[in-house]
């Protein structure tokens, strides 16, 4: 590789590089980089509220502080690290796993990250001025109204909400066009890999979902910065309509954490027992028919507030249907399984815990599927107990067991397999030590988002042991990050194709130079790689060798620092909405100097050269 | 040579003129930032005073006196048992999929293991169209054994037309405590819904600011109180457990959506009594507060500061038209707890909530009223001893 491609000329180390970067593959690391830091804030506020938790009465925690603890937990879990964690794995895998170069729109690839980092940093300085979000992660109205709560405490929720949320929709675009219209030759779309397909129908979630919470948002910016009634009964708005418009975002929002982490699990298991994923057609329509009807269940989460017997009838028959799809899923990750010769890597090990934990929280979401016993466990630790097991158990394993697998083709190096053994102990013990006792609290009748309890209700064992948990939980994350470090230093050098796998990111170098493919591949097969290595009859074919390619042809998308720009002048917009304070001029200067900004960084990247 | 030497001056320039486009949004930062300096300094020192009062000792505890009483699984009315059945049928039906998936899942894992150094593939299949086709439909069949109760239930229960014989009650929630207004009786009271037993009861809820939940897991049916809404909720009462305990039996509630700080302190109970000692309850709640000691008659003066946002029936504080903004204390003085249910009612504590209402609820909207020792030992008398009702 004596030639160089043609974006030879600017430098591809330094903070600068990383700042202009228009690389999926940096961007991916950026994402995971972000969504690991974001993840420990989040985890922290997890660890002060069990320990407030642990006994009752107790007094370390006051009750504003733990509901903003509460707020800023369940937010930054969602939006801080779940979904940037899978755009981490999106952006890096998806040109590779497709046979591209890179993704559509590279530019507005590095916009999306830096819009979500600038979010997300806008969220969390609530912490550094002290008026932290207090009013849960679905933020219900009317208490985020001004009235209740007249601090800037809420404008940093729905800011940094709207932020972040643009971010995502901006990736969502970007992918959703990649997928559809970057794949290789020959690759029809039942040849993708199935972790293609659950991106692309997440893609599809958030372009739909994403923009009816950033409705809802603007109507409660305006209700608080500008006196507008949406959700104020008395100036003749509707409560409830902020309760409709969040969930319509906020249940296709638990298919978006839910359905890559599904794709991820599809991969690694295939895998681990090296045979295709069963049922592959299947789990795609499967995938399919869950986001669909992702979108015909959102009231299930308001079965208590009076909408009558017949929604409730209905909305709980659609939440049931959802859950066929589901259930194939899971009995087809078995089959994938059975008949196959599984190695139990750290990776497999959490693909297989994300099987039996979202079986389980599954289950106990038919339970409160119906609005009758709904009554009984809405707003009480069952849920908690049932939205963790599908989210931490469920999603986080998964992402865990992605960054395993993946971790090789990213750095070249394995991860350490003893550690990462024990780790995924600590945290499968840990988090079920946690989480399972919340199903006896939750029938116990201890209700959500309470920050004490009286010492005679029966709770005061399994809340001591739940904390125990949490415990044992953060010290895997800490053994996590150990292994993480050690193995960017002293991991063993993965080569191609550590794990003798079946899609096309292992048929690059580890990790793959950045115009991933000197030729790129015609596709003839699922599952291309695995059937460029092995015959139908499992005997090991001799590959070619590679073509010879011109690196001179090849055209990479110059580095730019617009999107940064462009990002910054976004985050200057919604920050005006919090200095009126400080006089009307300079919040609306603000404002406008971001406006412009954007505007004006919008122009320079036209007329950039590509 | 002169092209290698003028493309570097290119690009130097080049690099200039970028850096200074880069900068300008810094410079107009900058300008902000100066502006904002004194306002960002004050705004990180509030920063710094909430990380210290998080971790200060803080008062606020929840006295017991309920007795593991949240329960969701041990229903006394029809609601309630009905939920439960159904809560019955749905776990048993939920344990035996996951085992269904687990027991398989277990046997692949051990059987299918890799054994040490055999490196081919195993057979390669993709699908089975039958096995497909079975747990799709046995899911389905499942389902609808949850889901035909459930729509059973779901029609008994809810979307009832008001019943005649039963008794209205409307429930308000507050910020942070629950206010319950009979209309047929007259009655307005806080925190303790008293009820006869065995009776039909009609509530109409509703929340007179923010959204909360009214829930008392023992009766089923949690419903959420919504500010410009009302939502109905029906029970039969069960049967009085100690007919010969006078004051009924106690069942707890507590609200179940976060509506603040003091969420987590927001209790309600409901009594049930024979339908005897609710009609001396009905009778005796609205009875002129019986003044006879001289600290009593001082508390009462002193009562005057208290009629804004209070009311006592059968005092001149009941006249004043309108709802008050604080709760009713007629019978404050049988109350079990106040509050709203975060400490039992006794000298003691009352006289922490008359010296200092925010020492006991985090954003307590009732204001320090600057009472003396005195005052407060007087009002004290008056409000637990005056309002006692003997029902």
């Amino acid at each position: 590789m004596s030639a160089t491609t043609h974006s030879a000329g600017y430098s591809k180390t330094g903070i600068w590089s990383w700042i202009t970067t228009v690389d999926h593959k940096r961007i991916g690391i950026l994402y995971a980089v972000s969504a690991l830091l974001f993840m420990v804030i989040a985890g922290i506020d997890a660890l002060l509220m069990r320990t407030q938790l642990a006994m009752p009465n107790n007094d370390i925690i006051s009750a504003e502080t733990y509901n903003g603890l509460v707020t800023m937990h369940g937010t930054s879990m969602i939006f801080l690290f779940i979904m940037p964690l899978s755009a981490a794995f999106f952006n890096y895998f998806t040109p590779l796993l497709i046979g591209a170069p890179d993704v559509a729109f590279p530019r507005l690839n590095a916009l999306s990250f830096w819009i979500f980092l600038f979010g997300g940093l806008l969220l969390n300085s609530s912490y550094l001025v002290g008026q932290v979000p207090a009013v849960g992660w679905f933020a219900y109205a009317n208490l985020t109204l001004k009235q209740y709560n007249p601090t800037h405490s809420v404008d940093f929720w729905v800011w940094g909400i709207q932020i972040l949320g643009l971010a995502s929709l901006i990736a969502a675009i970007n992918f959703f066009t990649t997928i559809l219209n970057m794949r290789a030759p020959g690759m029809t779309l039942l040849k993708m890999p199935i972790f293609v397909w659950t991106t692309l129908v997440t893609q599809v979630l958030l372009i739909l979902a994403l923009p009816v919470i950033t409705v809802a948002c603007v109507m409660l910016s305006f209700d608080r910065a500008f006196g507008t009634g949406f959700f104020d009964p008395g100036a003749g708005g509707y409560v409830l309509m902020w309760e409709h418009l969040f969930w319509v975002f906020g249940h296709p929002e638990v298919y978006i954490l839910i359905l890559p982490a599904m794709g991820i699990v599809s991969e690694i298991l295939a895998t681990a027992s090296r045979k295709p994923l069963f049922g592959y057609t299947v789990m795609v329509y499967s995938s399919c028919a869950i986001g669909f009807l992702g979108f015909a269940v959102w009231a299930h989460h308001m079965f208590t507030v009076g909408m009558g017997p017949w929604a409730n009838a209905l909305f709980s028959a659609a939440t049931m249907l959802i859950a066929v799809p589901t259930g194939v899923k899971i009995f087809n990750w078995i089959s994938t399984l059975w008949g196959g010769k599984i190695r139990f890597t750290t990776a497999a090990l959490y693909a297989i815990s994300f099987v039996a934990m979202f079986t389980f929280g599954g289950l106990s979401g038919i339970m409160h599927s119906s609005p009758p016993i709904d009554t009984q466990h809405h707003d009480s630790y069952f849920v908690v107990a049932h939205f963790h097991y599908v989210l931490y158990g469920g999603a986080v394993m998964a992402l865990f067991g992605g960054i395993y697998y993946w971790f090789p083709k990213v750095t070249g190096r394995m991860m350490n397999e003893t550690l990462g053994k024990i780790q995924f102990w600590l945290y499968m013990i840990g988090f079920n030590v946690t989480f399972f006792p919340m199903h006896f609290l939750g029938v116990q009748g201890m209700p959500r988002r309470i920050y004490t309890y009286a010492p005679d209700q029966g709770w005061n064992l399994w809340n001591l042991v739940c904390t125990a948990g949490a415990y044992l939980t953060a010290l895997g994350a800490f053994l996590f990050a150990i292994n993480f470090f050690w193995s960017l230093w002293k991991g063993k050098i993965a080569g191609n194709d550590p794990w003798d796998g079946r899609t096309l990111e292992w048929s690059l170098p580890s990790p793959p130079l950045e115009h991933n493919f000197d030729v790129i591949p015609t596709v003839t097969h699922l599952d291309e790689w695995w059937h460029r290595k092995y015959s139908e009859d499992g005997k090991r074919k001799i590959m070619p060798p590679a073509p010879k390619f011109d690196p001179s042809t090849i055209h990479l998308p110059n580095p730019s620092f617009w999107p940064i720009v462009l990002a910054f002048g976004i985050l200057m917009i919604g920050t005006g909405f919090f200095l009126p304070d400080f006089g009307n001029a300079i919040a609306i200067g603000t404002s406008v100097t971001g406006a412009l900004i954007v505007l004006g960084s919008g122009f320079a990247w036209a007329y950039e050269k590509p | 040579m002169s092209d290698e030497r003028s493309s570097n001056r290119f690009r130097e320039v080049n690099m200039r003129r970028k850096t200074g486009i880069a900068l300008s949004p810094l410079m107009s930062l900058l300008v902000m930032m100066r502006m904002w300096g004194i306002g960002a300094a004050s705004w990180l020192a509030s920063g710094a005073a909430w990380a210290q009062k998080s971790f200060d000792n803080m008062p606020y505890k929840l006295d017991g006196g309920f007795d593991n009483a949240m329960t969701t699984i041990s229903g006394i009315t029809e609601l309630s048992r009905d939920i439960n059945h159904l809560y019955l049928t749905t776990t048993i039906i939920v344990i035996g999929v996951f085992f269904a998936v687990a027991v398989p899942l277990i046997y692949t894992l051990y059987r299918f293991r890799a054994k040490e150094g055999d490196d081919t593939p195993p057979k390669q299949f993709h699908g089975n169209a039958i096995l497909e086709f079975m747990w799709t439909v046995i899911p389905v069949i499942l389902l609808i054994f949850i889901a035909i109760p459930t729509w059973k239930t779901i029609f008994k229960h809810d979307g009832l037309a008001a019943r005649p014989n039963a008794i209205k009650v409307h429930v308000i929630g507050h910020q942070w405590w629950w206010e319950f207004q009979y209309p047929d009786y007259g009655i307005k009271t806080a925190f303790e819904l008293h009820l006869p037993e065995n009776t039909p009861v009609d509530l109409s809820i509703t929340s007179a600011d923010v959204s909360h939940a009214f829930w008392i897991p023992k009766f089923g049916g949690k419903t959420s109180a919504i500010n410009g809404n009302i939502n109905r909720l029906s029970w039969v009462t069960p049967l009085a457990k100690m007919p010969e305990v006078a004051g009924g039996d106690y069942y707890q509630g507590q609200c179940a959506e976060l509506c603040g700080s003091s969420h987590a302190l927001m209790r309600h109970v409901g009594v049930v009594h024979t339908k005897e000692g609710f009609e001396r309850w009905v009778k005796a709640h609205n009875q002129a507060p019986k003044v006879e000691t001289a600290s009593q008659r001082e508390g009462e003066q002193l009562f005057g500061r208290c009629i804004a946002c209070h009311a006592i029936e059968g005092t001149p504080s009941a006249a004043i038209p309108g709802d008050k903004i604080g709760p009713n204390l007629s019978s404050f003085g049988s109350r079990s707890h106040l509050a709203a249910g975060t400490r039992k009612n006794n000298e003691e504590n009352l006289a922490i909530w008359l010296r200092n209402p925010a020492d006991l609820k985090p954003g307590a909207l009732m204001p320090n009223l600057g009472l003396t020792e005195p005052e407060i030992k007087s009002l004290t008398s008056y409000l637990r001893q005056s309002t006692y009702k003997n029902y």
